[in-house]
């Protein structure tokens, strides 16, 4: 992955139309792109699609893109992140789950952690995340990795769909109340 | 509704767990005002540094082509302004390792961090579904552990030897546009490295050629094999390439100018991939 300052110089290439930048970007960071996509949809020719439409969105609207606001690689995923949301939003999830292409493959990942190092924000949020309550724990993190609707997360957690809308909603406000009083 | 009621809505927009009608509201109200907007962005930021802890996954190779094909012609909107303060710098190479943050340590946070992380590995551990029959699709790590077997020898009756199957020399590849109809069909034999292209769609408007390309991650853009479909029948030759990469290659035809591109690459829309599939099954053991 490119730091930030190379993401940022190729957004502003792309922005005035160099196709060789718009390349480099995403060979940068299509990997990382997909990697999210696929988890919310489980899909490969939804995550293609989604895909697609983000880098060419990005290709469009790179001049848009505000330095001071957030990271490029934040951006970029916030677009892919936000149409996957979108398109499984639109469609019920039960008929995603009873298509044959979509099935679950219990996988023995290693530590994902043990390799890597974390910017001080994420450790920030992680440390908030922590603060609480181990179910809510698992309640964010499920809807931001996986994209869970708030009727999956009632399913996995077994618990009522009415107490599933105010914990996120107070585990939201809690976790930004603790990253500004960090 | 209330200040925090904004801001929760706002913070469940960006983690995903609204209904589809309220993201509609959400986006509507970010359309209308920018401060909603603002607030949005906000938690996208705050959210966002989450994404470091998704491993990478390759896209299929041929999806590149597709966004390319889709770019052509777009014009980007408007150029990116760049404050002062903020640092553009020119990558010197692609690195596709993954990311590597340098930080700072702070013990006094880093007991929470240790705790949550395992909560984190815990979401992640669920794994993606995908089909079973494109395991190349997993990063490393996730990819099915390759079984060995043991198979224990009779001291009796030796076994009788056996043959290796045939690889099959023949590979067939139906190159279309997604699901419709078929419009190039290529033979290529491995071994010998031909091919024959055969021409199913109709012949190329006036003024433009069909060149077929090979596309493999061994090199970073894709390989003109020249021009086919003028006749049915077209030989273009793979005398260049070995095996392994005849065999695993993306075959693409795009519609370029007559006479074909003259840049190297693809200038025209990628209209027909396809990949080679066995011709001939190799024999039951």
């Amino acid at each position: 992955m490119l730091t930030a300052p190379e993401l940022l110089w190729l957004l502003a290439a792309v922005a005035k139309g160099d196709e060789a930048a718009f390349a480099r970007l995403y060979t940068a960071t299509r990997a990382k792109l997909y990697g999210v996509v696929i988890r919310i949809l489980r899909r490969q020719d939804l995550t293609d699609e989604v895909i697609q439409e983000t880098y060419l969105k990005i290709w469009r609207s790179a001049g848009q893109f505000d330095p001071l606001r957030a990271a490029p690689i934040s951006w970029m995923v916030a677009i892919a992140r936000n149409r996957a949301i979108d398109i499984i939003r639109r469609r019920k999830e039960t008929s995603i789950e009873e298509e044959p292409q979509a099935m679950e493959v219990a996988t023995d990942s290693p530590d994902p952690l043990a390799r890597r190092e974390l910017s001080e924000e994420l450790q920030r949020l992680l440390a908030c995340i922590g603060r609480l309550p181990a179910e809510r724990q698992r309640l964010v993190l499920l809807a931001y990795y996986n994209g869970y609707s708030r009727e999956r997360l009632a399913a996995e957690l077994d618990t009522p769909i009415n107490t599933i809308k105010t914990w996120l909603r107070r585990s939201l406000l809690d976790v930004r109340e603790c990253l500004e009083h960090d | 509704m209330t200040d925090e009621d904004f801001d929760a809505l706002a913070a469940e927009y960006v983690l995903g767990t609204l209904t589809s009608e309220e993201r509609d509201t959400v986006e509507q109200l970010a359309a209308k005002d920018a401060g909603y907007a603002d607030r949005i962005a906000a938690w996208e930021r705050r959210l966002g540094t989450l994404e470091a802890m998704v491993d990478p996954i390759e896209p299929p190779v041929e999806l590149w082509m597709r966004i390319r094909a889709s770019i052509v012609e777009i014009r980007p909107d408007a150029a990116l302004r760049l404050p002062e303060v903020v640092e553009a710098v020119a990558p010197r190479e692609i690195l596709d390792d993954g990311n590597v943050v340098v930080l700072s340590q702070r013990v006094r946070r880093w007991r929470m961090v240790s705790t949550l992380t395992g909560a984190v590995a815990a979401v992640l551990a669920l794994g993606i579904g995908l089909s079973r029959y494109q395991p190349d699709m997993l990063p490393t790590a996730l990819r099915p552990p390759v079984r060995t077997q043991i198979v224990e020898v009779v001291r009796q009756a030796p076994p009788a030897p056996v043959p290796p199957a045939p690889t099959p020399a023949r590979f067939v590849a139906v190159l279309q546009r997604d699901a419709s109809a078929p419009a190039f069909l290529l033979t290529v034999d491995v071994d010998k490295r031909t091919l024959t292209v055969r021409r199913v769609a109709n012949a190329p408007e006036s003024g433009k050629s069909y060149e077929l390309w090979l596309v493999s991650n061994k090199f970073p853009g894709p390989r003109s094999l020249g021009l086919v479909g003028g006749a049915e029948f077209s030989k273009p030759t793979l005398a260049s390439y070995d095996p392994a990469t005849i065999s695993d290659a993306t075959y693409a035809v795009s519609l370029e100018p007559a006479g074909g591109s003259t840049t190297g690459a693809p200038t025209g829309p990628v209209l027909f991939t396809g990949k080679l599939v066995e011709a001939v099954p190799p024999p039951a053991p």
